[in-house]
């Protein structure tokens, strides 16, 4: 078959020129994880200079814990709000797997183990129901994760019957300890986030999740099967609440019954922070990680400094919103700037599609 | 082989025939516009004059719908100049072009699904010529019973037909007397009888010198209604005729830019590629849009559908593809497929193309490369594991084959061209060796070049023993590609045209003639039951349902235990619920106009500790409300701003701000602290009755919303901006405006529920708001807003409201734990929330799929 440049007479092939610094910037920027490394570099750097000794073997390793259950959890948000998702029933799920993985072998004798798979399992199953209230029930998901934290609240508060149980001591002390002088929350965390960066980046699952996040509808045209991957995507994010909330009841010993209300937010902050949209599709759970380290010792810098907790809380909501802001207007800055080139001096192209036609 | 240089020229304009019309009334000049480096339409010029129809053909792409954007204001050229009625547009306003004379009927009309067609039209022709918005029902039931369509004017734009939408889109054009009126692809919609008398009312505006631009790409309906016709082709003017001086064929070669025979390759059929096995067979296939379907598809063969859109073609080919629900036999090379399931039918080697390419054809953030394998990643992988070489050396030997022009197999698909895109999505169909090949408007909104190269493409994949289905509008890319072609009417094929009778005034005359009466929705159907169908469809009948649970979940309680109707507890429940009413109702402000505010619980904490610093013995209490007042409206000017200004999502502005309100409160007092001054708490907390007088105002102001929703322009653009906000900015409505006001008067409704509740609490504490923000939620859920915004009602809120404070009220009178507290906002949330979806799905489901 011929081409038919030649009876049309004009080349169609609109190759759209790229100004590098601007392309570099947007990708820092925008997914891939590369910004949020450097920034993080940059405050590990810096922490010695603004508080002296905040990068002593102390403060770190009573970072590192904290840090590691929030990328645990964080992990778990990217699954969802790569679904165009946003899981409000965060709280609820890490209180959930705390009350069951301390409340289980204090009352019912449970053995230790049993009572960690409860703990872990149990929000994955009500993961999966949050995926069947959003998938095939049509519901809004903030709407489900809003409505089931609240069923979950007031299930942890019947199982535990408003008393908080101290978690076994086997798994405190496997929380508190070290393994060749790492915390073993960390190592439990990178395990975690290795492999969920693995499924979700290089394995065929990994890919069809992205695809369904990136369009649910063009998903569907190819023949995959929509509702079971986000339902897949919203039970695998409960494993991560679960796995992070019962590490964390171990670590703190005697759980407070709503002791996941603080990791709401800055799971959402470190999914941002860490590149994806919320618009979804595109994520990086190994950003997410690595955001969440940055926020965790952004944290113990502000701590260091004397600031309360209240201070943090607004300290966090800026940040979130500053990189926020930074990605929306950097691009929108340099398309400008891209648009009055073009129109000084087009290629001679032939897109219809950009037409509406 | 012909030159197909000889087309291209022109008869010049003003030539004799144009002698018979007036002066120019709508005159485009040197216009010129780049989509992304693209150039769209270079150099048209066009005159359009008085009394004369003129004809705009082209195929789909060519420009035509570009060109009239930049003429009815929509869009900026880039250079060039738009003259109305001899004055020049001087800025691209869709209100400048109106007011200067032009209406425009748009292929997509721009109505608001959720608002009713009388609203529609106040919106669209301005609220003064229909006499305000309490006149607009009456005056718009004049203007639509001329066309007998049976469309009652407060009926919901959702409920009506496309075919009943597009009337009253056209009737909202002629409403406001244009000079010059614009019609894109009329008929697309239409049957013959309504064809027929479009045509009468189109002479008839011609014969009262009105201008009239008619933009189609079916040829034969050109000639029957144009006095001139020009043709557009990738953006350039290619002549303009008088329509007695060129024939069909003529037109049609002008069209497409060659002569047929070079645009189209072999068909299967002559050279005898087709093969005996019936590959594809459907018997007695029944879905939504179409009933008894069978026909069967041998290996090798195209076999075209066709059609006047909206006959069940569309739902047809998607239901083959099993993205619509159907029931009866699909066989593919014998073996049975399960309708209905879009893995089964990918498994049996269904492949599907779609016609909607940005929203279901290609993932437009990810890469050429990675859009290519996305249907074959076992192919790529190993174990599991993809392997990006692969991924990239497919790709590369892709676009190699299809000569896809991309820089690099890595950039990503959005920035190609919109014939790369196609056939980068059909590379990945072909690489899934498809058993079938579905296609669905393959060439839509592709350049002549890129057509031809897809067309070789279709007839390979035939003649490598696919059996091919098309779906498409343009029966010239039938006549050319399909070996048979089958006509769909009502859902029903009543005819099958093949061999030498594939021709496109054949496909045009079975579509037309077979459609002579559609089947008309319910709105003339079934005088009796109307009112209370539009009532139960209407945003009020869930406040009756809520209120009559309200009432009945008293009466049970009452009988258990006979104190709850004492006044104390009446007082109480009446007391706790103003702050509810008020929450409630704004975050309905906020999710009417499709946003969404997770601050407003923090907020009233956040005020109430404010209060607590001057609303206190020795302090002042104005300028304590004052400061109030300024924490609140503050709050939802922030908001407003991220939202709207920097279009950052609202959900992070408002847990943003949730955290940083919490932040605020905690720093100022964390414990307790500040007793409210008593006399102060008192006074708010006055009844007349056992009916507080808080609670009395938040009914009023409720009520007042409510009739503000109704009754003002302000309501009609907040809802008109949730229902469809791209249809809300075309219209003229200041979109960004509305909905960073929406979040103001949101923080602004939080205020007095803030008042309340320091009343309540005595003590500055923020910690009791944060609740405030499910309620808030769940107050909207229950009072059965599309949580998508445009519906609902403030009615709603009002019933939603006291039934959440009756049920937090009832747990210790039923004797239950503190856990329901928790579980039973949650449960009725989720219940509601998956109810409402059920409703409206099932309510919604013929509409929207005539939509699609």
């Amino acid at each position: 078959m011929t081409t038919t440049k030649d009876l049309i007479g004009r080349p169609a092939a609109p190759v759209q020129d790229r100004d590098r610094p601007e392309a570099a910037w947007r990708r820092m920027l925008s997914g891939s994880g590369t910004g949020i490394a450097v920034a993080t570099v940059l405050l590990f750097a810096l922490s010695p200079i603004i508080a002296p000794g905040s990068l002593g073997a102390a403060p770190l390793l009573s970072m590192l814990p904290f840090a590691a259950v929030l990328a645990i959890i964080a992990a778990g948000q990217t699954l969802v709000v790569q679904q165009r998702g946003l899981d409000l029933s965060v709280p609820g799920m890490i209180a959930l797997a705390a009350v069951l993985a301390t409340g289980l072998p204090q009352s019912h004798g449970w053995p230790l183990w049993a009572a960690v798979v409860a703990g872990v399992a149990g929000p994955g199953l009500v993961g999966l129901v949050n995926g069947l209230l959003v998938t095939v029930f049509r519901v809004m998901p903030l709407v489900v994760t809003l409505g089931m934290n609240a069923v979950l609240l007031g299930t942890v508060f019947f199982l535990a019957d408003g008393t908080p149980s101290g978690a076994p001591d086997a798994l405190n002390r496997f929380a508190l300890s070290r393994t060749f002088g790492i915390p073993n929350t960390l190592l439990i965390a990178v395990g975690i986030v290795g492999i969920a960066a693995l499924v979700t980046q290089r394995l065929i699952v990994g890919r069809r999740l992205t695809a369904v996040g990136v369009s649910e509808r063009a998903a569907a045209a190819l023949g995959v099967r929509v509702n079971a991957y986000k339902m897949v995507a919203y039970g695998f994010a409960g494993l991560c609440y679960g796995a992070g909330g019962v590490l964390l009841a171990g670590y703190v010993k005697t759980p407070a019954l709503f002791l996941g209300e603080s990791y709401l937010l800055p799971s959402v902050a470190a999914v941002v922070l860490g590149g994806t949209a919320l618009t979804g599709g595109l994520a990086s759970v190994a950003a997410t990680g690595v955001a969440a380290l940055f926020l965790t010792q952004l944290g113990q810098l502000f701590r260091s400094m004397g600031w309360q907790d209240a201070m943090q809380l607004i300290a966090q909501a800026a940040v979130l919103i500053t990189v926020v802001l930074a990605r929306e207007m950097l691009p929108a800055l340099s398309r400008r700037r891209a648009a009055r080139r073009a129109a000084s001096g087009a290629p001679d192209g032939v897109d219809r599609g950009a037409s509406g036609a | 082989m012909t030159n197909p240089d000889l087309f291209d020229v022109p008869t010049l304009p003003g030539s004799n025939g144009a002698s018979r019309f007036g002066p120019a009334v709508l005159a485009l000049d040197g216009i010129v516009k780049t989509f992304t480096g693209v150039r769209a339409l270079t150099d048209v010029t066009l005159k359009v004059l008085a009394g004369e129809v003129h004809a705009l053909v082209g195929e789909n792409g060519a420009g035509k719908s570009t060109l009239m954007a930049v003429a009815s204001g929509a869009l900026m050229p880039d250079a060039g100049t738009v003259h109305i009625g001899g004055v020049r547009l001087e800025s691209s306003s869709p209100g400048e072009a109106r007011r200067l004379g032009l209406g425009i009927v748009r292929q997509d009309p721009a109505l608001l699904p959720d608002l009713t067609v009388a609203e529609n039209m106040a919106v669209g022709v301005g609220y003064r010529r229909v006499g305000g918005l309490g006149r607009a029902a009456a005056w718009s039931q004049k203007e639509l019973d001329k066309w007998e369509m049976g469309i009652d004017a407060r009926t919901r734009v959702s409920d009506l037909s496309v075919e009943q939408r597009f009337i009253v889109e056209i009737a909202k054009a002629l409403a406001l007397e244009p000079k010059v009126l614009i019609l894109d692809e009329p008929t697309e919609h239409l049957s013959l009888d309504e064809v027929q008398k479009l045509f009468r009312t189109v002479r008839g505006l011609a014969a009262r010198s009105t201008a009239v631009v008619y933009i189609s790409h079916r040829i034969p309906e050109v000639k029957q209604i144009a006095d001139r016709i020009t043709v557009l082709r990738d953006g350039l003017v290619r002549g303009t005729f008088d329509a007695d001086e060129v024939d069909e064929q003529q037109i049609i070669e002008l069209v497409i830019g060659r002569t047929l025979d070079t645009v189209f390759p072999p068909k299967g059929s002559a050279a005898g590629t087709v093969g005996t096995e019936d590959r594809l067979s459907v018997s007695g296939l029944d879905g939504t849009d179409f009933h008894n379907v069978s026909f069967t598809v041998k290996a090798g063969e195209i076999v075209g559908l066709a059609g006047v859109q909206g006959n069940g073609q569309a739902q047809l080919i998607r239901a083959l593809a099993g993205l619509e629900p159907a029931a009866g036999g699909i066989a593919v090379a014998g073996r049975t497929v399960p309708p209905g399931s879009n893995a089964a039918a990918a498994r049996a080697g269904v492949v599907y193309v779609p016609a909607d390419r940005h929203g279901e054809g290609v993932f437009l953030p990810l890469s050429v490369a990675e859009n290519i394998s996305a249907k074959t990643l076992p192919g790529v992988s190993r174990g599991g594991l993809v392997r990006e070489r692969r991924v990239l050396a497919v790709a590369a030997d892709q676009i190699r084959r299809l000569s896809v022009k991309t820089p690099s197999p890595r950039t990503p698909i959005s920035s190609l061209s919109g014939g790369n895109q196609q056939k980068v999505v059909l590379a990945r169909t072909l690489l899934a060796e498809p058993a079938v090949l579905l296609a669905e408007e393959p060439t839509q909104g592709v350049d002549a070049g890129a057509r031809v190269d897809i067309y070789g493409i279709l007839r390979g994949a035939a003649d490598a023993g696919a059996a091919v289905v098309i779906l498409s509008s343009d029966g010239v890319e039938l006549e050319g590609l399909c070996d048979r072609v089958l006509i769909l009417s009502r859902g029903e094929v009543v005819s099958e045209l093949t061999g030498g009778d594939v021709t496109e005034a054949a496909i045009a005359r079975a579509a037309l003639t077979s459609t002579t009466v559609r089947e008309r929705t319910d709105a003339d159907k079934a005088a009796r039951g109307v009112k209370l169908r539009r009532w139960l469809r209407g945003d009020s009948s869930p406040a009756a349902v809520l209120a009559a649970m309200f009432l009945l979940l008293g009466v049970v309680v009452a009988a258990t235990s006979p104190s709850y109707f004492g006044a104390f507890n009446l007082n109480n429940l009446l007391l706790m619920a103003a702050p509810l009413l008020f929450v409630g109702a704004a975050q309905q402000v906020v999710v009417l106009g499709s946003g969404f505010d997770l601050s407003v619980g923090p907020l009233m904490g956040f005020l109430v500790v404010l209060a607590s610093f001057w609303i206190v013995d020795g302090g002042n209490l104005y300028l304590g409300l004052g400061l109030m007042a300024v924490g609140a409206v503050g709050t939802g000017v922030i908001n407003g701003l991220l939202v709207t200004r920097f279009n950052i999502n609202p959900v992070v502005v408002t847990l943003a701000m949730y955290m940083a309100l919490q932040g605020t409160y905690l720093a100022l007092r964390s414990t307790p602290g500040g007793i409210i001054f008593s006399g102060v708490a008192e006074q708010i907390q006055a009844r007349i009755g056992i009916v507080p007088v808080v609670t009395i105002v938040a009914v009023l102001v409720l009520l007042a919303l409510e009739v503000a929703l109704r009754r003002t322009r302000w309501g009609v653009e907040l809802r008109a901006v949730g229902s469809r906000i791209d249809a809300a900015g075309r219209l003229g409505i200041r979109v960004k405006r509305t909905q960073f006001l929406s979040y103001v008067l949101c923080s602004a409704l939080v205020l007095p529920a803030a008042v309340i509740m320091m009343a309540q609490i005595g003590i500055g504490d923020g910690r009791p708001s944060l609740s405030y923000t499910l309620a808030s939620v769940t107050v909207v859920v229950l009072a059965g807003a599309s949580i998508f915004g445009g519906r609902g009602s403030f009615i709603g809120v009002l019933a939603a409201a006291l039934l959440v404070q009756q049920v937090l009220n009832v747990s210790p009178f039923l004797g239950l734990s503190q856990a329901w507290s928790y579980w039973l906002p949650g449960l009725i949330t989720l219940t509601a929330a998956v109810l409402y979806a059920q409703f409206r799905r099932s309510r919604g489901t013929s509409s929207v799929r005539k939509a699609s």
